[in-house]
C-alpha cells in the first residue's frame, strides 16, 4: 500500500503524533494507511534462538523480548515482562504524554515520532506569520540562524531506552524485511531523522534479555504529565556478582535530532563499583557531551545543566537493586 | 463524504461525514452527541475523552474510521436509563463540575478507571485524570467525587442523615438555548 | 440516592470555622433560622453538566447554519493598504465576506477608551488581529476562502517592551494620540497620593525597596469562544455567545451594527469557563451578526484554541517598584509604588486596570501614607484585560513579599506582622474606601492553626518552607461601566398555580453557580422545595438587566435583588394567608413547602395553596427585585469611585513547598486557603471557588507565561506558544492539595451576609509561594513565574 501511493501515503498507528501534525498541515498525505489491523505487529513475547539478541553491542543469551510495533504504550508500561526485564523502558512508556495518549499511541509510532521544534509544531497561520522554516515550507532554520540543517529535537521517550538496551528494530517494506540496530536507526537530520524509507514500516522491536542487567530512565519536563521530554536519560548496566560493572551504556535525548550514546563511559566504569565518585565522573562526562539548542521554548542553558543531574539520578537508581 | 458505521452507547449508527472527520467531529456534528467537548482539537486537553473498547481515548485525534467496529461510550452513555452513573451523581453532589466543560471528558476517564480498578487510591485517581485539564476546580472536588462514587459502586451506599433535607436538582433552562 | 449524607459530608469538611467562633457551624446564631442557605446543595445545573445535556454555544446547531472564519494579521504592526476579497467571494460555497470597512464604528468596553473595530479598518496592531471574515457552507470552505483574501500591508515598527513604547517621542504610535503632542502609546496614567509618603518613609525604622516583575498570563478557559448570529427578515437580530457580559454585548452590537437595540437579543448559553476572558465584546460576535445580516442565514464562529490565545485580555505584565516603610514594631508607615503595565494592542478594561493597580492595595492593612504611579502602555501584542483578580493580583504579589522582607528584617513572625497592621472592620482605607465586615484576623488564625505554622516557619529542613500572604478583593464595582443610575442587577419572579416559581435572571452562569444561588434564595424565602424553582437565565429578551459576571459582583448584587423580589412576593402571600386565618401577616411563615402560623404548627397549608390565595387576592403573582450600590462608600477625588465596592472579601493563605535545589523544581505540597466570604450560601460552591482560585494562582506562580517572540527569535510579536501543550496549565499531578477554610463575617449589606469568593482567594497564592520558597532556600523570587529554570538561576546567583 505504502509503496503504491509513494510519498502521498503515510502509515498511521495510534495517530497521536500524525493527527496533530496533519492538523498543523505539517503533513498533508493524500492517503493514510492504517496499521492497526495488522495482527503480526502485535504481541509482547519472549523469543529464542538466532535472531534474538543480535544487537551488536549486546550479545545476549539468545533470549529476547519481542514487542509488536502496534502495542500501545499503556500496554508496554504495564506488561509484567517489560517491567521485569526492562524497568527503564517500562518507566519511559509510562511517562509518555498522558493516560489517554498512552492508550492510543504505539511503541512503533513512538520510535518513528517526528522531531519537534518550537518553530515547527505550530499551526499553519503561526508558521506563515513566522515565515516558515527549513523543515517545512521555508528556507532558514530559526534555531541556528542559517539554512543548512534542521536541529529539531528527537522527543520520543522509548528510543533512548531501546538503544541503551541494544534492541533491534524490524522493518518491512516493498523489498522485504530488514533488521536494524536501534542505535543505527536515527540520523542527525531533523527533517527526517531515521533510516526508515517512507515506504517501510517498523513491525516490531526485539530486546535482548540478560541476567543482572539493570536499567533506569529519567525524564525532564515541567509538568508531571502530558509534556514531551526536555531532556531524557536512559541508562543500562550489566553487573557482576559482587556488583562490579561489566557494561554500562547511557543514552541522552531530546536535545538534537538523534539520541546520543554517551561516549567514554566504559573506561570510567567497567571493572569497578558504581559508587558516588564514579557516578559523578560519568555525569560530568555526559555534561561535556551535551549542548542543547533553543529548539524548545525552555531555557537551553538550564536543560544542559540538568544533564549531569539527571544522569546521576538515573545511575543512582541502578545502584538500588 | 464517507459513510461510517459506529457503535455508540450501544446503538448502531450510520452517518455520512467528510473523510477527514475525527471521531469527535462525527459525534458532535454528525450524530448530534454534543456531550463530548472540544477544547483544543489536537490532543492537549482531554475535553474530548471518550471510552473506546473500555479505554479512555482522545476523540479529537482519532480518525473516525478508527472507531468503526469498536465500542464507543460517551458521557451520554454513562447513565443507566434514568439513573445517572454514580460518578455523575457524585460530581453533582460534590460540586465537581463548575463550568462543566471538562466534565464529560473527566467522567469518561473516571468511569474507564473505575471499570478496571473499582477501588482506586487518590494517587491512582490523580494519575488516571492526568490527561484531563480542568481550569475551574483545582481538581480537589473531582477526586472527592470519584472516591465517593467508588465507595458507592463498592456497595457501601451511605444512608441519609436524618436532619438534612434532601436537596434535589431542579432543571435550569437557558431560555431559547 | 445518597444525596443527603454525601452533601452533608462535604459541608462538614469544607466549613472549618466561622468568624464568630471555633465551632460556629454547630452554633445557631440568633435570627439564623435558615433552611436552604448555608447548606450543601446540589447545583441546579449539576446533573445537566454531568450527563452531557447542558448545551454550550458550540452545541447549538440551527437549520441552514453557515460557518465563519476570521482572517488574522500575520504582522505585529502594519497599515492595511488594500483588501481584495473578490477571489474569496467567488469560491463555491462562500456566502459572504466582511471586512473592517463594513463595520467602521469604534468600540471598547470602557466608554472613554473606544479604540477597537470589530475588524481592523486601516491598521493591524498585533499578530492575530482580525482583518476579514468569511461565512461559508462549512468550515473547510471558510478556511479555504481565507487563503483567497488578498491583503496588502505596509509594515510599521513594532513595540514589544512597554518602557520603549512609553519612551517613544514620535509616531507612528500604536494608536492616534488623543490630543496633539501626546504619546499614542500610552493608554492611561494614574498618579495618586494619600498622606505624606516621603515623610512617612523618612520616619520609618526600616524601608524595604524592591523591583518585581509579574509575567502576563491568560485565562485559558477550556471552552473556546463561540458565537452564533441569526438575523431575521423582520429586523430581529439574535446572537448566542459564550460571554460573561450579555448586557454590554447587547449595547455594543446595537451601536456598532447600527441596529435598534430593541431588535437585538443576546442569549448566553452555559459558558465553559471564562475567568474574565469573555467579559467584553469580541470580533467573532460582531462578525457572526454582520455575516448573518448579509446572508439571512445563521452563522457560527468557533475560535480555535490558537485564536483564544490571540483574543487574550488576560493578566497584564507588570513592572513594579515598591518602597515600604515600617516602624520598629512592624507598623506600616508608608508605601510608595511605581508600576508600568504592558497593555497590549488595545485598551480593553485598561483604564480601570491602571487604577486597580494601586487602588486595591489599601486593605487589609492600615497604611498611614500611600502613593502610586501607574502607567499602562500599548504594545503590539494581544490586548491585556481583566483576569480573575483584575489589576490587583500583581501588586499584591509584590506587596506581600515586601511584608515578608520587613518581617524578616524586624524579626517578627510574618503572621504576627500582618495581625499588627490589621485595618479592622467598619473603617475607611487611606484612599477612602469604605470597609464594612472584615474577617481577616480569623483568616490568619485559621491558616496559622491548620498549617501548623508555628512548628514549621523557619523550622523546616533546608529545601522545605512555608509562606503566608493576605489579601482583599472587591465584591463588585460600585459603578457600572457606563454611567447611569439604574440598578446594577435586576431579577423577576413569576409564580405558577402549581407552586412552581420561575426566576428570570439576567446574570451569567459561567460555572460559578449563580443560577443555583438564586434558586437557593427563592427556596429559602418562599419555602418552596428547590425542585419547584426554575431558573431561566441569560437571555436579554426575557430577563431584567444584570451587568455581567465580572468583578465578583453577582452573588452580592443579584443575590440582594433576588431577596428583594422574593420578599415582595412573600409579603403578598403572607397578607393573603393572614387574611384567611385572621392573623397578622408577620405571623405567617413560609417554610418546608408550607405556609405555617408562627408558634402554631397545627395551622398550615401547602405553600401552593398560599400562592393561589394570594393570586386570588391580588391577581397574577410576580415580583421584580433590584439592587443598586450605596454611593457613600468612597472619597471624592478624581478616580475615587474606581475600586469602591459595597463590601470587601479577605483571604489568607499558607503554602508549603519543597524546592529541589539542584534542578529548581518547586513542588507546592499544600495550600491552606482561609477566606472571609461573608456567608457561604452553599459551602460546597464557596470551597470550589476557593480551590479553583488558589489553583489558578498556583498555576501563575509556577508555570504560566503568555509571552511573545522577539526579532532574534524569528518574529517580533509572535505568540511564543499558542497551544494548551506549550502554554502549560497544571494537570492533576501538578496541583497541590488544597484545603479550604471558610470564614464568615456576615456582611451587613450582603445577601444573608454574603460577599464574594470567586476572585479574592487567588491573590495570596502567589506571594505565599514566593515567601515559602524563601523560607525553604533563602532565595527571593521577585519575578514570575517561579519555573524551574528561573528558580535554578536564582539559586545559582546566590551560589547554591
Ligand atoms: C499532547 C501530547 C503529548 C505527547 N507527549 C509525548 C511524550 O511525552 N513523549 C513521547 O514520546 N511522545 C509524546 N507524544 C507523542 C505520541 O503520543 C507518542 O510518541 C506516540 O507513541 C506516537 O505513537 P502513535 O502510534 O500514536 O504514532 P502515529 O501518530 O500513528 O505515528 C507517528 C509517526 O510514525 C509513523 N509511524 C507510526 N507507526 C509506524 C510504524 N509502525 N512504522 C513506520 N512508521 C510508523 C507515522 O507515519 C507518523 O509519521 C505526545 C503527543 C501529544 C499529542
Ligand atoms: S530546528 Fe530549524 S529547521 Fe528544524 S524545525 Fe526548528 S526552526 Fe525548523
Ligand atoms: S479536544 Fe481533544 S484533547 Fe483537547
Ligand atoms: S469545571 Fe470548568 S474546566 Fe473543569
Amino acid at each position: 500500500m505504502l509503496a503504491e501511493f509513494g510519498t502521498d501515503a503515510m502509515p498511521i498507528a495510534g495517530g497521536t503524533d500524525l493527527m496533530p501534525n496533519m492538523k498543523h498541515r505539517l503533513f498533508t498525505p493524500a492517503h493514510v494507511v492504517a496499521l492497526k489491523g495488522i495482527r503480526a505487529m502485535r504481541g509482547i513475547e519472549v523469543v529464542e534462538g538466532p535472531g534474538a539478541g543480535t544487537g551488536t553491542r549486546a550479545p545476549g543469551t539468545g533470549t529476547a523480548l519481542r514487542i509488536g510495533a502496534l502495542e500501545t504504550l499503556a500496554d508496554v508500561a504495564a506488561n509484567p515482562l517489560v517491567r521485569h526485564h526492562f524497568p527503564g523502558l517500562a518507566a519511559a512508556a509510562g511517562l509518555v504524554a498522558g493516560p489517554q495518549l498512552r492508550n492510543m499511541g504505539t511503541i512503533g509510532g513512538n520510535v518513528c515520532l517526528d522531531t519537534r521544534c518550537t518553530y515547527y509544531n505550530q499551526t499553519r497561520f503561526w508558521r506563515s506569520a513566522l515565515g516558515y522554516c527549513l523543515k517545512k515550507d521555508g528556507t532558514v532554520c530559526h534555531v541556528t540562524g542559517v539554512g543548512k540543517k534542521c536541529v529539531a529535537a528527537h522527543s520520543a521517550d522509548t528510543p533512548p531506552n531501546l538503544i541503551a538496551l541494544g534492541a533491534n528494530l524490524t522493518l518491512a517494506g516493498p523489498h522485504g524485511e530488514r533488521v536494524m540496530d536501534a542505535s543505527d536507526f536515527f540520523v542527525t537530520d531533523g527533517i527526517w531523522n531515521t533510516r526508515r524509507a517512507p515506504d517501510e514500516i517498523v513491525t516490531g522491536v526485539t530486546i535482548p534479555i540478560a541476567r543482572n542487567r539493570r536499567s533506569a530512565y529519567g525524564k525532564l519536563r515541567q509538568r508531571n504529565s502530558i509534556d514531551f521530554p526536555l531532556l531524557s536519560v536512559a541508562v543500562v548496566g550489566d553487573f557482576g556478582e559482587t556488583g562490579t560493572v561489566k557494561r554500562l551504556t547511557g543514552v541522552v535525548s531530546a536535545l538534537g535530532a538523534r539520541p546520543r550514546v554517551l561516549a567514554g563511559w566504559s573506561d570510567l566504569a567497567v571493572g569497578g563499583q558504581l559508587d558516588g565518585a564514579t557516578i559523578d565522573a560519568l555525569a560530568a562526562r555526559a555534561h561535556a557531551q551535551c549542548r542543547p539548542l533553543d529548539n524548545l521554548i525552555v531555557d537551553a542553558e538550564w536543560r544542559r545543566a540538568m544533564v549531569p543531574v539527571y544522569v546521576r539520578r538515573a545511575l543512582e537508581e541502578l545502584t538500588v537493586s | 463524504m464517507e459513510v461510517v458505521r459506529l457503535r455508540v452507547n450501544g446503538d448502531e449508527r450510520v452517518c455520512g461525514v467528510p473523510a477527514h472527520y475525527t471521531l469527535l467531529e462525527t459525534l458532535r456534528y454528525g450524530l448530534g452527541l454534543t456531550g463530548s467537548k472540544q477544547g483544543c482539537d489536537k490532543g492537549d486537553c482531554g475535553a474530548c475523552t471518550v471510552i473506546m473498547d473500555g479505554r479512555a481515548i482522545l476523540s479529537c485525534i482519532t480518525p473516525v474510521w478508527e472507531a468503526e467496529g469498536r465500542e464507543v461510550r460517551t458521557v451520554e452513555g454513562l447513565a443507566e436509563g434514568t439513573e445517572p452513573h454514580p460518578v455523575q451523581d457524585e460530581f453533582d453532589l460534590n460540586g465537581a463540575a463548575q463550568c462543566g466543560f471538562c466534565t464529560p471528558g473527566i467522567l469518561c476517564s473516571s468511569v474507564a478507571l473505575l471499570d478496571r480498578n473499582p477501588a482506586p487510591t487518590r494517587e491512582e485517581i490523580r494519575a488516571a485524570l492526568a490527561g484531563n485539564l480542568c481550569r475551574c476546580t483545582g481538581y480537589a472536588k473531582i477526586y472527592d467525587a470519584v472516591e465517593a462514587a467508588a465507595t458507592r459502586l463498592g456497595g457501601e451506599v451511605r444512608g441519609p442523615e436524618p436532619d438534612e433535607p434532601a436537596p434535589e436538582a431542579t432543571p435550569v433552562e437557558r431560555v431559547g438555548a | 440516592m445518597s444525596s443527603r449524607d454525601a452533601a452533608g459530608r462535604v459541608g462538614a469538611r469544607d466549613v472549618a470555622r466561622r468568624a464568630t467562633g471555633p465551632d460556629a457551624r454547630e452554633t445557631v446564631r440568633p435570627g439564623d433560622a435558615l433552611s436552604t442557605i448555608g447548606r450543601p446543595m446540589r447545583k441546579v445545573d449539576g446533573l445537566a453538566k454531568a450527563t452531557g445535556r447542558a448545551r454550550y454555544t458550540d452545541d447549538i446547531r440551527l437549520p441552514g447554519m453557515l460557518h465563519g472564519k476570521i482572517l488574522r494579521s500575520p504582522h505585529p504592526h502594519a497599515r492595511i493598504l488594500a483588501i481584495d476579497t473578490s477571489r474569496a467571494e467567488a469560491l463555491e460555497g462562500v456566502h459572504a465576506v466582511v471586512t473592517g470597512r463594513d463595520m467602521p464604528t469604534r468600540y471598547g468596553i470602557i466608554p472613554w477608551t473606544p479604540d477597537e473595530y470589530p475588524l481592523c479598518v486601516d491598521r493591524v496592531r498585533y499578530i492575530g488581529d482580525g482583518v476579514a471574515a468569511v461565512a461559508a457552507v462549512d468550515e473547510d470552505t471558510a478556511i479555504a476562502a481565507l487563503d483567497l483574501i488578498d491583503v496588502a500591508y505596509e509594515e510599521l515598527p513594532a513595540y514589544l517592551d512597554p518602557h520603549e513604547a512609553i519612551a517613544a517621542d514620535s509616531g507612528p504610535y500604536i494608536h492616534e494620540p488623543r490630543k496633539p503632542g501626546w504619546n499614542g502609546n500610552v493608554t492611561k496614567v494614574v498618579n495618586l497620593e494619600f498622606g505624606d509618603v516621603e515623610a512617612g518613609l523618612g520616619d520609618s525604622h526600616v524601608v524595604v525597596e524592591g523591583d518585581y516583575f509579574f509575567e502576563g498570563t491568560t485565562h485559558t478557559p477550556i471552552e473556546p469562544h463561540c458565537a452564533i448570529g441569526l438575523a431575521e427578515g423582520n429586523g430581529k437580530l439574535t446572537v448566542w455567545s459564550a460571554t460573561q457580559v450579555p448586557h454590554y454585548l447587547h449595547r455594543e452590537l446595537a451601536r456598532v451594527l447600527e441596529v435598534d437595540p430593541a431588535q437585538v437579543r443576546v442569549i448566553q448559553p452555559p459558558v465553559g469557563g471564562a475567568f474574565g476572558g469573555k467579559s467584553e465584546p469580541f470580533d467573532l460576535e460582531f462578525c457572526v451578526a454582520r455575516l448573518s445580516m448579509m446572508t439571512g442565514r445563521p452563522v457560527k464562529i468557533l475560535y480555535t484554541r490558537e485564536e483564544v490565545f490571540y483574543s487574550h485580555r488576560g493578566r497584564h505584565p507588570f513592572h513594579m517598584r515598591y518602597r515600604t516603610g515600617a516602624s520598629r514594631d512592624g507598623m506600616l508607615t508608608s508605601v510608595d509604588a511605581d508600576i508600568v503595565m504592558d497593555g497590549g494592542a488595545y485598551a480593553s478594561f485598561g483604564l480601570v486596570t491602571t487604577y486597580y493597580a494601586g487602588q486595591l492595595l489599601t486593605a487589609p492593612y492600615r497604611m498611614p501614607a500611600y502613593r502610586f504611579h501607574s502607567t499602562r502602555a500599548y504594545t503590539n501584542k494581544p490586548a491585556c484585560g481583566p483576569k480573575r483578580g483584575h489589576g490587583s493580583v500583581q501588586p499584591r504579589f509584590a506587596f506581600e513579599v515586601q511584608l515578608d522582607r520587613i518581617a524578616e528584617k524586624l524579626d517578627i513572625d510574618p503572621i504576627e506582622l500582618r495581625r499588627r497592621n490589621f485595618i479592622g472592620a467598619n473603617t475607611r482605607t487611606v484612599n477612602d474606601l469604605r470597609i464594612t465586615s472584615n474577617g481577616f484576623l480569623e483568616c490568619l488564625d485559621e491558616v496559622e492553626r491548620a498549617s501548623a505554622w508555628k512548628r514549621k516557619h523557619r523550622r523546616l529542613p533546608f529545601g522545605r518552607g512555608v509562606g503566608v500572604a493576605g489579601s482583599t478583593y472587591i465584591t463588585g464595582t460600585n459603578y457600572p461601566i457606563y454611567p447611569n443610575d439604574m440598578p446594577q442587577s435586576g431579577i423577576q419572579l413569576q409564580v405558577d398555580r402549581s407552586g412552581r416559581v420561575a426566576v428570570f435572571s439576567g446574570a451569567s452562569e459561567i460555572g460559578q453557580g449563580v443560577d443555583s444561588m438564586v434558586a437557593y434564595i427563592v427556596a429559602e424565602e418562599l419555602g418552596v422545595p428547590l425542585d419547584h424553582v426554575r431558573v431561566l437565565a441569560g437571555d436579554t429578551d426575557f430577563t431584567p438587566v444584570d451587568l455581567g459576571a465580572y468583578s465578583s459582583r453577582v452573588t452580592f448584587m443579584l443575590g440582594n435583588a433576588c431577596i428583594d423580589a422574593a420578599r415582595k412576593l412573600k409579603a403578598q402571600v403572607q397578607e393573603a394567608v393572614a387574611a384567611e386565618w385572621g392573623v397578622k401577616p408577620r405571623e405567617v411563615l413560609l417554610a418546608g413547602g408550607l405556609a405555617v402560623r408562627a408558634g402554631d404548627t397545627g395551622t398550615s397549608m401547602p405553600v401552593r395553596d398560599a400562592f393561589n390565595l394570594a393570586e386570588s387576592a391580588v391577581g397574577t403573582l410576580g415580583a421584580t427585585g433590584w439592587y443598586n450600590t450605596p454611593k457613600d462608600v468612597h472619597g471624592d477625588y478624581r478616580g475615587a469611585t474606581i475600586g469602591a465596592s459595597p463590601a470587601f472579601s479577605f483571604t489568607a493563605h499558607v503554602a508549603e513547598v519543597e524546592v529541589d535545589v539542584e534542578t529548581g523544581f518547586v513542588t507546592v505540597d499544600r495550600i491552606w486557603i482561609a477566606h472571609d466570604c461573608g456567608r457561604a450560601l452553599n459551602p460546597v460552591l464557596v470551597a470550589g471557588q476557593m480551590e479553583g482560585s488558589a489553583y489558578m494562582g498556583f498555576a501563575e506562580a509556577l508555570m504560566e507565561e503568555q509571552i511573545f517572540k522577539s526579532e532574534d527569535q524569528g518574529r517580533v510579536g509572535l505568540h511564543n506558544a499558542p497551544s494548551l501543550l506549550d502554554y502549560r496549565i497544571p494537570t492533576s499531578l501538578d496541583t497541590p492539595a488544597l484545603e479550604s477554610l471558610i470564614v464568615e463575617s456576615i456582611d451587613p449589606e450582603g445577601p444573608y451576609g454574603a460577599k464574594e469568593a470567586g476572585e479574592g482567594p487567588l491573590h495570596p497564592s502567589i506571594p505565599a509561594i514566593a515567601n515559602a520558597i524563601y523560607d525553604a532556600v533563602g532565595v527571593r523570587m521577585d519575578s514570575l513565574p517561579f519555573s524551574p529554570p528561573r528558580v535554578w538561576r536564582a539559586l545559582r546567583s546566590v551560589g547554591r
